[in-house]
């Protein structure tokens, strides 16, 4: 299956750039000529990958990079250019961290190519760490079927129970896949789906005990997060959900609109909830294969 | 550019059998001088190496010398980019450490371009908590060290070091945000100075060592 890579650089040298991409089997590179154009492709296309150059007739490449921030933040970015770092103008654009290949260096095409199928084979730009267990996490959550699980009705009621047990305004159990966090139960809130960049979930799956933060706005991983503040999200308590082979696959969480802090007993009592969501999910799934196997067998 | 079945890159008495290219290692403590000894002596470039560091609290001058003091001539195969002092042969300056964009781009450059002397290369960050304490969203960071620090390594024969002095005000829970490290990293040491001239080691991560050695200083 090919992927689509967007290039984008000047009418003289975008063909250029788009002859590398299309050297590599599985890339089709897409061709656009100002920032204009691109966006315009981004909104029109699927696209895996942006490689832009640094001097457009109408704009920078970090004017795209903007553009991708803006609207497709997990499609990654990479700046191919002759210009120096130094030579860029950063000041005006906040923060739109992209790859930088040099396109003087001997190598540049083959580490171009490289490199445009490592990042988005690993989704390298993103803004938040992965667990070094990620693949077979993500394969571990896989294994579950979600979809077809009679599990709502129980994690709608557990849920119920954890917002009442710690008086929370909002309690919820959430699966948290490569790119986005499945709210499968929420007491108290009508969410459905997170960017896994925005939740604070990101962070919690990659600690051992149970993770509180107070007060979001006195943390710098959160008080910039606009998705959070719109929320009313101020205060957090997550909990693992953890396979029997020891991957995290969920959270069990509490999030307050006031600064709220946990004791011990209370950090003890939120694992043992997420023990108890992970449970349903096992045996449900046990059930679910034990009726599935005698039908196999008869086949 | 391809993975490659690397020798060991030789970290002395703290990894004897030495220290798998690709390593990504998050060094911690709270003594940024037995921070910084552990962090050059781990970064400090052999004879067919190159030493890639983003300095964040020293000089340039002042990082390439203290490279040279833990293996003589490294200072001739490192570059650096320093956030303070003069520039020089070998030293670029970073004008805002929290131009995450630029510092990035420069980083990149760096590695690529001593990746046309050799292909080895051993990359560091010091201090990781500076920049954390620079910025106004962690989150930039963690995407730094995913685009430009961690992806290196992966891509690359190298070794990474990433140094965060857990005595640093960042904004956040110090403790969780180690924690959350931890798991991103392939090896965690944690530094403990217990005498004027020694520190204790806590290693995770690294087969045939010891979970917790002590080293000179």
């Amino acid at each position: 299956m090919s992927r689509t890579i967007l290039c984008v650089d000047n009418a003289d040298r975008v063909s250029s750039v788009a002859a590398a991409i299309d050297a590599e089997e599985t890339f089709e590179a897409v061709e656009a000529t100002t920032v204009e154009a691109a966006r315009t492709a981004l909104d029109e296309r699927a696209v895996v990958c942006v490689v832009t150059g640094y001097e457009l007739d109408d704009g920078s490449g970090l004017e795209i990079a903007r553009a991708i921030r803006e609207t497709a933040p997990q499609t990654p970015c990479v700046l191919f250019t002759d210009v120096s770092p130094g030579a860029i103008d950063t000041a005006s654009f906040e923060e739109v961290l992209l790859e930088y290949i040099n396109r003087d260096l001997p190598d540049a095409r083959d580490r171009l190519t490289y490199v445009v199928d490592d990042v988005i084979n690993h989704s390298a730009q993103v803004g938040f760490l992965k667990p070094d267990d990620e693949e077979e996490r993500l394969d571990a959550l896989a294994s579950y079927d979600i979809d077809e699980l009679p599990i709502q009705e129980s994690f709608d009621r557990l849920t119920d129970l954890i917002a009442s047990h710690f008086g929370t305004a909002i309690a919820f159990i959430g699966l948290v896949e490569a790119e986005a966090e499945d709210i499968v139960a929420c007491h108290g809130g009508d969410w459905d789906r997170l960017t896994r960049e925005d939740t604070i979930c990101t962070h919690s799956m990659l600690q051992e005990d149970v993770m509180v933060v107070e007060d979001i706005r006195e943390d710098k991983r959160f008080s910039e997060n606009p998705h959070l503040s719109n929320l009313g999200i101020r205060s957090y308590a997550g909990a693992n959900m953890t396979t029997p082979d020891g991957h995290v696959i969920g959270q069990v969480c509490l999030i307050d609109d006031v600064v709220r802090t946990y004791d011990a007993e209370e950090r003890r009592e939120l694992q043992q909830f997420a023990e108890t969501a992970m449970e349903v999910l096992e045996l449900r799934q046990s059930v679910l294969e034990s009726r599935a196997a005698p039908a196999e067998v008869g086949q | 550019m391809s993975l490659s079945t690397a020798e060991p890159f030789s970290a002395g008495d703290i990894a004897p059998d030495g220290i798998d290219s690709g390593t990504s290692i998050l060094l911690v403590g709270d003594d940024s001088d037995a921070l910084e000894s552990v962090f050059y002596r781990l970064v400090a470039a052999e004879e067919d190496e190159r030493s890639v560091v983003l300095a964040t609290d020293d000089g340039g001058r002042s990082v390439r010398r203290a490279l040279d003091r833990q293996v003589r001539g490294a200072r001739s195969r490192s570059s650096v980019l320093a956030a303070t002092g003069a520039t020089g042969e070998g030293v670029e300056p970073i004008s805002d450490l929290a131009d995450l964009t630029k510092l990035g781009m420069s980083y990149s450059m760096l590695l690529s371009e001593s990746q046309q002397e050799t292909a080895r290369f051993r990359s560091g960050i010091f201090l990781c908590s500076s920049i954390c304490e620079a910025v106004d969203d962690v989150r930039s960071v963690y995407r730094l060290l995913n685009s430009n620090f961690l992806s290196e390594l992966r891509r690359g024969e190298g070794i990474g070091v990433c140094a965060l002095d857990t005595s640093s005000d960042i904004g956040a829970s110090v403790q969780s945000v180690v924690a959350g490290m931890k798991t991103s990293f392939g090896v965690c040491i944690e530094v403990e100075a217990t005498g004027r001239r020694e520190a204790t080691l806590t290693v995770s991560g690294l087969a045939g060592v010891d979970e917790t050695l002590t080293v000179s200083i």
